[in-house]
Order: C-alpha cells, then structure tokens, then sequence
C-alpha cells in the first residue's frame, strides 16, 4: 500500500486533525511508505495533489465547517476533476467536529460517498468522530480512550486497509444528544457552567465584556 | 422584503453564462423595486477562515482577517434575503462561496443552545435572513447530487437560525420568475 495522508485542517499542523492524525500513525507502525500532506499555502496544496496522484490509498481529514467541508477542502477536491485517472484508487475521509453528536456530519458523508465515486475511485467510508474541540488541553486522562481509538483505527488500517468497523461505530455515537443529556444540558446551563469553555478564553483575551457585541448592525 | 444579497461565487465568470444569469436576477429584482447588493467573491480580495476564533473570543463577532469580508458580513446580516449562488463544481457549489461561508460563523455567538436534539450556536443578532439556492448543473449532476446539496444547505439553515426558501436551476427557471418569487415573501 502507498499511504496518502492529506491533512485539510484550516489550522495547519497545529489542530485537532493533526493530533488524531497522530494516533492514527502510532498505531499505523507498518513499513508501507507514507505521504503527508496539508492544503494550508499554495506549495502544501502542489504536493498533497501530487501525493493524491502517485498513491494507490488516500485518507484525507478535516474538521467540519458549518456542517460541512471547509472551503480549503473543497478547492481540494475541486482540483482532483482535473487529475487523469490512471489507478482507481481507495478513498476514506475522517471527519471531526466540535459538537459531539454525528448527525452534524450525516450530509457531509454522503457528499464524500458521492464524490469518490464520481472521481471513479473506491469509497472506504468516513470516520465521524464529534465533541474534539478542547483535545489540546485537556489532561491525558481525558483523551486517553479517544487516542486509543485512533491508535486502534491506525494499527487496523495497517493490517486490512481498510477502516475498523467496531470503532467506526464506537466513534460517531451518540448520533444525537440522549434525553438525558439534555436534560443535564438544560440543568447546568442555568449556572452557566456550559459557557465555562468560552468565557474562560473571552476573559484571558479581556474581551469579556464584549462578547455580545454586534459589530456589523447598522 | 426590501433587501437582497447575493452572493456569486462563480469562479469561471469568463465564461460569462452563469454570472450573466445572475446579472439578470439582479436586474429583475431591481425592477421588483428592491436593493439587491451582489457580491463577486472569486474578484474580491478574500482569504479561507484560519480557525482561530477570534472572532469569538479576542474580538467578539469581528473577523481577524483584514480583507474585503467585513463588507459582507454587514450587508449579509442587515439584509431581509441572501441568495447562495453558484455552478455546481464536484458536486457542491463553489470553494469560493465555501470560502466566505465558512467564515460567518462570526455572525454567530459561541455559546450553545440545544435545538431538535442538537448542539447550535446561539444567535449574536437577533435576525438571519432567509436564504434561497440558484444553481448551474454540471453535465453529470443527478437526483442524488441535488439531494445531497439541499440536505448540507438544510443543515446551514439549523446552524445559522433561518429557513431556505428554494433551491433553482438556471438550466429550469427564469431570472423573472425567480425575482418575482422573492419580491411576494
């Protein structure tokens, strides 16, 4: 197998793709030849589209923006119409999310599904993982089931080409927020502990006071 | 219904057909006796949203970025319609309509609310207009893409708080037809 690893993030290489992207690696540990790439300037776009080109399986990641692809992805795949087919190649996607339930990614996937297939290639599904944002500094004690994954993802892939069906499944639950949750949701923001994240960044950045600001009413 | 964005990301506007459609659009609903404010993304000085956030916690509901998005940001969001409007390219409107998509999220706040089940974003104002699609197809657009667009769309109109109204084609309506329909909303 010659590995394609295109890295969409709009972050660069200091994102949640790229931590996950890393787990997978960890597990990934096989002698295949491994090709990693980003869409962030224009030299990084030049080489993921050539790293597309001369490998036989892709696996491009991304965050969701607005549920969907970023705008830097899909001048990715827009390029890839221009690209003469030689080898069918195989396709898989892993898209992550702020939010933590996977029917922020549902349409996202079937555009992917749909998109393989017109470029004429082998679609290998689309890891959904949601609830990432916040991975970077969280205490390892808190990430540790989540790496596993991706580390199991990455060891799995190695052996069968193939994504894990198990923690597939595993890693885009829940699909959407259970009752209780909720329920939990609607208890605890009374107190304001679920802006705690966002207010703990507006208060470091001393914009605090501004937060429900309207810059562009008229 | 008074005022109307549109955003054009046509990115072959030498070609002239789709962004000459849109042109007509424009004069159509100008005949409506409506502002239409149009927006030729892929010419505008534009740049793809970093993930930063800052504009929702350095700079709240300001883009970082110093370019020509402030412009519409600010006709976008005092507007009472935004018509989306693009060839399909690999199945989906434009990377240049991507592009300033993405980057409205500082339209909206970062705190959370749950709707239908769902985490969202709450509102930073306190209206979003009502958008609508016009399309150009591509030779191998079928059911399936068209379901796939109105389905991505769909889930932009849970996240940013307002309705889509239509979804057409410029290969199965007319410009006059479609200025008359938003002039009655």
């Amino acid at each position: 197998m010659k590995l394609a690893i295109i890295n969409g993030s709009p972050r660069y290489k200091n994102s949640n793709s790229t931590l996950l992207m890393d787990q997978f690696l960890k597990g990934f540990s096989s002698k295949s030849e491994i090709a990693q790439s980003y869409l962030v300037g224009t030299e990084n776009k030049k080489k993921a589209l050539a790293d597309f080109v001369e490998s036989d399986t892709v696996l491009i990641i991304f965050p969701l923006y607005t549920d969907c692809k970023p705008g830097i992805v899909k001048e990715f795949f827009e390029s890839l119409l221009g690209v003469e087919n030689s080898v069918q190649k195989r396709v898989g996607f892993i898209v992550q999310s702020g939010f933590p339930e996977s029917i922020h990614s549902e349409a996202l996937e079937r555009y992917l599904q749909k998109l393989t297939k017109r470029l004429g290639h082998i679609y290998l599904g689309t890891v959904i993982k949601g609830g990432v944002e916040g991975i970077k500094i969280m205490p390892p004690g808190m990430t540790k089931k989540l790496f596993g994954q991706f580390e199991k993802l990455g060891s799995y892939f190695a052996e069968f080409q193939n994504f894990d069906p198990k923690i597939m499944k595993q890693l885009r639950t829940p699909y959407k927020l259970s009752a209780s949750r909720i329920f939990f949701f609607n208890l605890i923001s009374k107190t304001g502990l679920t802006n705690f994240y966002w207010d703990m960044n507006l208060k470091k950045n001393n914009a605090f006071e501004q937060r429900f600001d309207k810059p562009f009413s008229v | 219904m008074k005022k109307i964005t549109i955003l054009n990301g046509d990115i072959h506007p030498e070609k002239k057909i789709f962004s000459e459609y849109i042109h007509q659009v424009e004069e159509k609903l100008m005949s409506e006796k409506l502002e239409v404010h149009v927006f030729n993304i892929n010419s505008m000085n534009l740049f793809y949203c970093k993930g930063c956030w800052s504009c929702w916690w350095k700079t709240p509901g300001k883009c970082d970025i110093q370019d020509d998005g402030s412009q519409i940001f600010q006709s976008v969001i005092n507007s009472d319609f935004i018509i989306f409007a693009s060839p399909l390219i690999a199945g989906f409107t434009s990377s240049a309509l991507k592009k300033i998509t993405d980057r409205f999220v500082c339209l909206l706040h970062p705190y959370i609310q749950i709707k239908n089940g769902e985490n969202h974003h709450q509102k930073r104002y306190e209206k979003y207009p009502d958008f609508g699609l016009i399309l150009e197809q591509e030779a191998d657009t079928d059911e399936e893409d068209i379901e796939i667009v109105k389905n991505i769309y769909g889930r932009l109109s849970l996240n940013f708080h307002n309705n889509m109204r239509f979804c057409h084609f410029t290969e199965s309506n007319k410009p006059e037809e479609i200025a008359h329909e938003i002039s009655h909303y």
